[in-house]
């Protein structure tokens, strides 16, 4: 896939090892997102658990 | 009066030595009250300003030769601002003349001159902006080169104004470093989620900002990222999504190097629009 990058004023197409560097900046952000949705979900199965919903468990935390 | 330009066997009269003389002792003064294109009549005389709107003086080439000087002061309210016509003016100091201000402009050839500001001492923002990044179409990736230096210790960047093709996260990377990235943070929903984030040793600081095909937000605050000492941050975000989401998130890179540049990259897709604003911080 071609890429193109910005540096300062300037677009041109990314190299491929900057295109490599974006591939592995946004495959960490779609890893840390997945790891955030994990976390939603476990929380979301611990209210459950716990018969609580989200404003509950907030008020209880808050 | 103006430079003559005498010629031979022509009658040198009281009037015009007294009149010579006097420039020197109380210069030749012409006042304008509107944006003003220098002349070669003005050379070596004193162009005064009076104008509460502001106005610009015009430099061309080819009025003037090296050596030739003329002063320029303004006595109103508006800003009168040298300007470059077809001659270059280069200066140290500022452009703008204040009222009250005044300086010298000095040629070194006929095409090209320096504007010598008078002393003033400026007093000094606290917040200046360094830089503004147009962020173009459709790209992956925007570096700010030079954006750190020795003069500001701490540092504010702002994103706003574009769009991205999908929804996702922006992250920040210094320089070329790829590693040693620390975070924590939360990320909230506006419907009442709220939720904890922390990331250690990573590739970069990842939700510092926010792109989706309605916004581009992030706002970074950068503590000594030219120090020989790590950088610190804080960011926060905030997605104008009714069922979006605000982010607030700070920590550390775990390295001494000292940066001049940064990159942000949308976590999916591109950015296309917008503006990235780098402010400095006074030191003192």
């Amino acid at each position: 896939m071609t890429y193109k990058i910005q540096i300062n004023d300037l677009v041109r197409d990314a190299t491929a090892e900057e295109a490599a560097q974006i591939e592995a900046a946004q495959a960490e952000a779609v890893a840390q997102n997945e790891a955030q949705i994990a976390k939603q979900i476990s929380r979301q199965a611990v209210l459950n658990k716990l018969g609580l919903t989200a404003d509950e468990a907030a008020a209880l935390l808050g | 009066m103006a430079i003559q330009d005498f010629t031979a066997g022509q009658v040198l009269t009281a009037v015009q030595m007294d009149n010579l003389q006097a420039n020197d002792y109380n210069q030749t003064v012409s006042t304008k009250t509107a944006s003003y294109t220098l002349v070669a009549a003005d050379k070596g005389t004193r162009v005064v300003m009076n104008s509460a709107s502001a106005t610009t003086i015009t430099v061309n080439t080819s009025l003037f030769s090296a050596g030739d000087t003329l002063f320029l002061q303004n006595i109103s309210t508006g800003v009168c601002t040298v300007t470059a016509g077809t001659a270059t003016v280069s200066s140290a100091g500022p452009l703008a003349i204040p009222q009250n201000g005044s300086g010298t402009l000095y040629f070194t050839s006929a095409g090209v001159s320096i504007y010598y500001p008078s002393a003033v001492t400026a007093t000094p923002s606290g917040l200046t902006l360094i830089s503004a990044t147009t962020i173009g179409t459709a790209v992956s990736s925007v570096t700010v080169s030079g954006a750190f230096s020795s003069t500001y210790d701490n540092y504010e960047i702002k994103i706003s104004g574009g769009v991205g093709s999908a929804g996702g996260a922006l992250s920040l990377q210094l320089g070329a470093t790829t590693t040693g990235y620390y975070k924590a943070g939360n990320v909230n929903s506006y419907a009442g989620l709220f939720n904890g984030t922390a990331t250690a040793n990573a590739a970069n600081w990842n939700n510092v900002g926010t792109h989706a095909t309605n916004v581009l937000s992030g706002q970074i605050w950068l503590f000594d990222p030219n120090l020989a000492k790590p950088t610190k941050f804080i960011s926060n975000y905030q997605f104008t999504g009714t069922t979006g989401d605000s982010s607030q998130q700070s920590g550390f890179l775990d390295n001494s190097t000292q940066y001049t540049a940064f990159t942000i990259t949308p976590g999916t897709g591109t950015l296309t629009g917008g503006t990235i604003r780098v402010y400095g911080y006074q030191n003192s």
